[in-house]
């Protein structure tokens, strides 16, 4: 029986290091390959351990597939294909190959810079992996091997954040990433068409959430910046290099523009050029609006927003300051920190999540007195806020892409277990397709019934056309014929054809029965009154006598013996070709009943 | 337990107790779990638990009927584990606790069973007490052997592997008694526990069921592979006809698993060489297996020290037959060797190559790489059939370009296949580099030089196939043989290089990045390797190669950027950097080549072309480059200025290293290796200290170490409080030869620096310093005492115990909606 197997390595019910397995059609798939920001040993990578024990990766796994640029998403990549070993082919949206780098980069400057790591991926083994890439357009339909092909889909979430569709033959599953429904100030929506796979694989991070509007979260955001500027206060903004920080950026320049306000805006050297090359370079992949006004004003060339020097943190007076990374973990985000903390009038503004063991977790769960390095305490009088502005699809969201493709079953991934629990539910009542929801090592198997295309020889065709029925589409039409199987080919033909394709001779073969007639006639008598009662019944078929006193009817052939001990019985044999199996059971049946009494 | 994490257990304990607290992050359990197997590991479990009774508490409110998540269950049955590892402790816990969490009362017969986590964490937790023999005792009578047993065919891939290693682990816990004291050779006498272990297995053994068989195997390989102690050789004993009569199916079952069981057995001495009859199953599952199947094994029996040269023989057939197939099937003689012309004829591995495209993709691929990685090793078969090998390789090359014509119908079938196949090319490449190790017959290496040269001039070759075959060029071009006392080239070599280099300085114009770096990579190993050969540097001169590569560092793509300056570094270094000398620019193009790589230095937006310059000028001081050496003062105060700026703190790094060089050539040469070892120098400097440091001192080399001790990147302070260290170190014997001035105002004022900069302030360049002054300076300093704390990791408070109580306990209550939003 075929099937499509799923065993998420991570994202099974839990939101670390996305890394699903599919089978599918005989061939292998990864799909993201994550790490998590939480552990600082080998956790941090899926345990590849069961892959490797079926023998070579590169043997094993037909691809890898990565949806986006985010560590969670694409971390552990490196580590896969240098040190596990993994020397097969990569696939990824051109934006996605040319940002992961960067990211990984800046990953393992922190690994080594803050922990000291020495056995972590080295730089050369990014461009190692990088240089393994196969990068992808859009609904571009990609041939990883003869059989196995690939496309992706706008997902929003991120600059060059794809959904990917799996398909081999008539079998595909869908692998959503992170995605976002609803367009934001610099990306679309995600979009699919009507592509009905057989499995739908979708992140649920939002899963029993309908976020509130996206504009009332923006003005809140900007009214704290306001706030905190108009009082004299100094606001840091930690964002990973890439990523929401864009989002944000156009935010406060649209808003500092509309305002008037003369505050600095600061944004850590390097990043807003490097943002801005591939902004450009990739302006297909943000939303109508910064496409369209792109030839006018690039939106990303900011009048406000300016690069940042280390000196200007000292400087008096209010400001903004984007800094990496993220989660206040290290490097300059960290320092302009440690410095503004003691003032209450200075604002910091955790735009995302941050892992247990940052000094972003710890501010975010309300720890004021934080110490640090040789028993200092730092106390923290700055005011803490926490605005999520990443972009998942919230449960409504969910629901409309699963609308929108139509799969024959959904996977949820990327989320938490209670929750995915309520949207399984939710998605079973409403489009009545099976939902799953593996943990991380669990399998999900899903039989398939493939349909197997069969080729016609034109002869038959002409065949069925000269009976004037002309074909049609919609209506499901039978046709006898011989099933060739050659070549990995299936053919249907003629009889007469296939006989003389394969070089062989033709043997008739014929069904037999006897019927026993109560009927003290002579032999003769007796297929007489056959003939006449089947000649009444059968009326639209051709009944024939023939000379030697045997009947026919088409190619079923009735003749009447004598029972060799009882004379009052006769014995009727029947004979007919598998052609007219129909015909011939139906009159064997006839016959058994007897012939009818008027005729006597 | 210090006393400050004893305070914050209690409330923990009670957090995560109480259902209605969801657990801040999934990290955090596994962390906790850490610190307590360190806590355990260096103390009593008891005294934890007696000094910390909420621990038990917790333990014993896990067990109540409440809607606690899975998460949390499963971390208290880890934990309750690692405490039960020491026997007292256990048996304190053992009277109710244990067999209430571990046996049937427990989650096992619960709800909570169905997730995942939970069947986990049972089995860790049992993996964790079975340390001691009352642990055996108790997994008898709670019955929990049966339910490991049932856990092997779990539907996590997790909990079914962690169940096969807790068995391994029982059966060898319950044998240590006995192998101690004499190992009976009756498995009757056995332990009861390992009774039924090995009961399970050989009831497994007989079953039809595959996925049966699979755990079976598979425990037997862990076992063997482990365990080597006498007992496991009566197991063997036992086992081995059972094993031996899956052989007798058809097809073999669990065919992966039975290969990886007969090999572990082959690699334990004491299995192997007991006499029941391991080489004959050896050699007779070689036979049974499908060629793809048997590769493994045959490539396992070939890695072995000791094994029969029969077997040996046979296994060195086997994986070369699908190999010596394409030499047939392209009506090639397979050699003189006996070893491959015995390969050619087996009819199953030639329907295996044509049955598909993926079987024969496949089935080479594997191959190919079972070669690759036996090529290299001392065991290897001897006589090593190089030149059939090349041939193969060779051949499958041209029949995935489709320049092979084959006559014979084999030959075709195989050339429609792989035609344009990558997977393929991509492996024979790897494989074709490997055998540059040994050399071949002239006209083969000319075939092999064609071959190469066809990929590198082929539009179709994809970037992956262009690098690899880079690489194996590059690879045959150093094997090729050389005149004795000359690493130059030999004339063939050189012929090719020839032809090679227009077709490089195409590829350095490719429209794929990947492309030009890899161009670039292969340019920068034939530099190094040849860039002071007469025969290379002519050819390499006559070609536009040196001039595209300049061009490249400027090209849009940073790798190709950096890897521009490498090469472009490397050549001048050899004097093969020509560019023609224009009147405007009187003096030479070393200059120009300088003033661009500091203007990449200075203006480049991404790290690694950065990064490449330093590495390219710290090589250029050391080598003491015309260039450099000509005014190196100002070239010094020049890259310093620059590097001391970067945003990246590796450029800055380099920096130091750069300023460790140009110390090392200022202060003389020393003896020791490790320019960080604190050790008095051999070699005084020559003239006086004040003057000899007077150089660092005008490169203003102090002004950047002195800052660089408080940067925000800890590898930076490290590296410059190595480099002032050393060289405390080495002017402390002529300390006496200066007039230090400590209460000067200079001194004071760099001290003030320090401490702003510490305190993170920027604050004002220091200006000019006198050598006295940073001699002061570096007495006044602590270094030791900032080197102890750069030592630790810059998130070593995070990371502490303490810090982990804290955050799960601060994280109550403020969990918002969105916890599980990662970015």
């Amino acid at each position: 029986m075929p099937e499509i197997r799923v065993t998420p390595l991570g994202a099974g019910q839990d939101v670390g290091r996305s890394c699903i397995l599919v089978s599918i059609a005989g061939k292998n798939v990864m799909l993201d390959c994550g790490m998590h920001m939480g552990f600082n040993d080998d956790r941090r990578f899926p345990d590849f351990s069961y892959i490797t024990r079926n023998g070579r990766l590169t043997d094993f796994l037909d691809c890898v597939i990565i949806s986006h640029f985010h560590l969670d998403h694409c971390g552990a990549l490196p580590y896969f294909s240098e040190m596990v070993g993994y020397d097969g082919p990569i696939y990824m949206t051109h934006p996605t190959q040319a940002i992961c780098p960067i990211l990984l980069e800046d990953y393992r400057k922190i690994a080594v810079d803050k922990k000291g790591e020495a056995n972590f991926f080295t730089s050369q083994m990014i461009k190692d992996c990088m240089k393994k890439v196969v990068a992808v357009h859009l609904h571009q339909t990609v041939q990883v091997d003869d059989e196995l092909e690939i496309k992706a889909y706008y997902a929003g979430h991120v600059l060059g954040a794809a959904m990917f569709q799996i398909k081999v033959g008539s079998e595909s599953v869908v692998y959503t990433g992170d995605y976002n429904m609803t367009p934001d100030r610099h990306l679309g929506a995600a979009w699919i068409d009507k592509c009905r796979p057989n499995l739908l694989i979708t992140e649920s991070t939002y899963a029993t959430t309908i976020r509130d509007s996206k504009r009332c979260r923006e003005r809140d955001f900007l009214k704290k910046v306001h706030e905190a500027v108009e009082r004299g206060g100094k606001v840091l903004i930690p964002v990973f290099a890439l990523g929401r920080a864009q989002e944000l950026c156009i935010l406060l320049e649209t808003f500092w523009e509309r305002m008037n306000l003369k505050a600095p805006i600061y944004f850590s050297t390097g990043l807003t050029e490097k943002a801005n090359h591939y902004y450009k370079l990739f302006i297909t992949w943000t939303n109508q609006k910064i496409r369209k006004t792109f030839v006018q004003r690039n939106m990303f060339e900011f009048k406000h927003i300016k690069a940042f020097d280390r000196a200007f943190a000292d400087n008096p007076g209010p400001m903004v300051v984007f800094a990496t990374p993220g989660m206040l973990h290290a490097g300059q985000s960290l320092q302009i920190f440690r410095k503004w903390a003691g003032n209450e009038k200075n604002m910091v503004i955790m735009p995302g999540y941050c892992v247990q063991g940052t000094v972003g977790h710890k501010i975010l769960s309300g720890q004021r007195k934080l110490e640090m390095e040789g028993r200092q305490v730092l106390e923290v009088k700055m005011q803490v806020e926490y605005m999520s502005f990443s972009a998942h699809a919230d449960a409504k969201g969910i629901m409309q892409l699963v609308g929108q493709a139509e799969p024959e079953s959904v996977l949820l991934v990327h989320g938490e277990a209670k929750k995915m629990e309520f949207l399984k539910q939710k998605i079973e009542q409403e489009f009545r397709v099976n939902c799953y929801m593996p943990a991380n090592g669990e399998t999900v198997t899903l039989p398939t019934s493939p349909s197997i295309p069969v080729g016609i020889s034109l002869g038959l065709l002409k065949r069925e056309m000269a009976q004037g029925l002309l074909p049609d589409a919609k209506k499901p039409r039978l046709l006898h014929g011989t099933l060739i199987m050659k070549d990995s080919n299936f053919r249907l033909v003629s009889s007469e054809q296939a006989l003389k394709e394969l070089g062989l001779a033709e043997h008739q073969l014929r069904f037999t029965c006897r019927v026993h007639l109560h009927d003290p006639r002579k032999e003769q008598e007796t297929a007489m009154r056959v003939y006449s009662h089947l000649k009444s019944v059968l009326k639209d078929h051709c009944v024939q006598h023939l000379p030697d006193g045997s009947v026919t009817v088409e190619s079923i052939l009735i003749q009447a013996a004598a029972h060799s001990e009882d004379p009052g019985t006769k014995v009727l044999l029947v004979s007919w070709t598998y052609q007219d199996e129909e015909l011939g059971s139906y009159l064997t049946s006839l016959l058994k009943k007897g012939l009818p009494q008027a005729s006597s | 337990m210090d006393p400050e994490c004893s305070q914050l257990l209690p409330a923990l304990c009670a957090v995560l107790a109480d259902p209605r607290q969801p657990v801040a992050d999934d990290t955090c359990l596994e962390k906790l779990l850490d610190w307590f197997k360190t806590i355990t590991k260096a103390g009593s479990s008891l005294l934890l638990l007696q000094e910390n009774p909420c621990l038990v508490e917790l333990l014993c409110h896990v067990l109540k009927p409440q809607d606690l998540s899975s998460r949390v269950l499963s971390f208290s049955l880890r934990l309750a584990g690692v405490f039960a590892a020491q026997e007292d402790c256990f048996q304190y816990l053992q009277g109710e606790l244990l067999p209430r969490l571990f046996g049937e009362p427990g989650p096992l017969g619960g709800a909570a069973w169905t997730a995942p986590s939970v069947r986990s964490g049972w089995i860790q937790g049992l993996r964790s007490l079975a340390q001691h023999p009352s642990a055996l005792h108790f997994l008898a009578d709670c019955g929990a052997v049966d339910t490991i047993f049932s856990l092997q065919g779990d539907s996590s891939l997790f909990v079914a592997s962690a169940a096969g290693q807790l068995l391994v682990h029982i059966l060898g816990l319950s044998m240590q008694g006995l192998a101690e004291g004499h190992p009976s050779l009756q498995a009757g006498d056995w332990p009861v526990c390992a009774q039924k272990i090995v009961g399970h297995i050989e009831e497994s053994l007989h079953s039809t069921a595959v996925p049966q068989i699979t755990q079976a195997l598979n425990v037997l390989t862990t076992t063997f592979g482990h365990c080597h102690d006498p007992w496991t050789q009566v197991l063997w004993v036992r086992l081995s006809p059972l094993v031996g009569s899956l052989l007798e199916k058809d097809p073999v079952p669990a065919a992966h698993s039975l290969v990886d069981l007969l090999l572990s057995v082959a690699r334990s001495p004491g299995l192997s060489s007991s006499s029941c009859g391991l080489w004959e199953t050896l050699a007779q599952t070689l036979n049974h297996l499908s060629p793809t199947q048997a590769g493994p094994l045959a490539l396992g029996i070939l890695k072995l020290q000791d094994c029969p040269q029969v077997l040996r023989a046979q296994a060195f057939v086997i994986l070369l037959q699908p190999l010596a197939c394409v030499l047939k099937a392209t009506g090639q003689d397979p050699g003189p060797s006996d070893v491959l012309d015995s390969a050619t004829g087996d009819s199953l591995t030639v329907d295996a190559l044509l049955s598909s495209k993926a079987a024969c993709v496949g089935l080479l691929c594997r191959t190919l790489a079972h070669l690759e990685l036996l090529q290299p090793l001392p065991q290897r078969p001897c006589p090593w059939p190089q030149e059939p090998l090349l041939g193969a390789a060779v051949t499958l090359l041209q029949l995935c370009r489709g320049s092979a014509s084959p006559a014979s119908d084999v030959g075709r079938h195989l050339c429609a296949l792989l035609l344009g196949c990558v997977r393929v090319q991509r492996a024979a490449l790897d494989f074709l580099g490997t055998l540059s190790q040994e050399t071949g017959p002239q006209e083969l290496v000319t075939e092999v030089f064609a071959v190469l040269l066809e990929y590198l001039r082929s539009p179709d070759s994809s970037p992956t196939v262009l690098k690899k075959a880079f690489q194996a060029t590059f690879r045959w071009l150093l094997s090729s043989p050389k005149t004795p006392g000359c690493c130059d080239l030999e004339p063939h070599a050189l012929l090719v290089l020839r032809e090679l280099l227009p077709v490089l300085q195409k590829r350095l114009c490719s429209p794929c990045w990947e492309v030009r770096d890899s161009g670039l990579e292969f340019l920068t190993q034939m530099t190094r390797h040849w860039g002071g050969q007469a025969g290379f540097r002519h050819a390499l001169l006559a070609s536009e190669v040196p001039k595209l590569t300049e061009q490249l560092l400027r090209d849009p793509e940073s790798y190709v950027r950096a890897s521009a300056v490498t090469v472009m570094g490397q050549l001048s270094s050899q004097g093969l950097h020509v560019t023609p000398v224009s009147p405007e620019h009187p003096g030479g193009q070393q200059k120009s080549l300088l003033v661009e790589l500091l203007h990449i230095l200075s203006t480049d937006s991404e790290g690694f072309p950065r990064r490449a310059v330093m590495q390219v000028f710290t090589q250029w001081l050391r080598d003491h480059h015309a260039d450099v050496a000509g005014d190196t003062e100002q070239f010094m105060a020049r890259v310093l200025q620059v590097a001391s700026q970067d945003l990246d703190w590796e450029v800055r790094a380099q920096g130091l290293e750069l300023a460790l060089v140009f110390l090392e050539q200022t202060l003389g040469q020393f003896h020791s290796h490790c320019p960080y070892a604190v050790t008095p120098p051999v070699a005084a400097p020559a003239g006086p200290l004040a003057q000899a440091l007077q150089p660092l001192c005008r490169v203003r080399l102090f002004e950047f170490a002195f800052r660089a001790l408080f940067d925000c990147d800890r590898p930076v302070a490290q590296k410059s409080c190595d480099l002032l260290l050393f060289l405390r170190a080495k002017t402390a014997s002529s300390s006496g030869s200066l007039q230090e001035s400590r209460s000067g105002p200079d001194v004071a004022s760099v001290e003030a620096a320090l401490q702003r900069w510490q305190a993170g302030d920027q604050g004002q360049p220091l200006g000019d310093l006198e050598p006295e002054v940073v001699l002061a300076v570096l007495r006044s300093v602590d270094l030791e005492g900032l080197r102890g704390a750069l030592a630790e990791g810059s998130d070593h408070m995070e990371k502490s115990p303490q810090s982990l109580l804290q955050d799960m306990l601060a994280t109550v209550g403020v969990l918002g909606e969105n916890e599980a939003d990662c970015y």
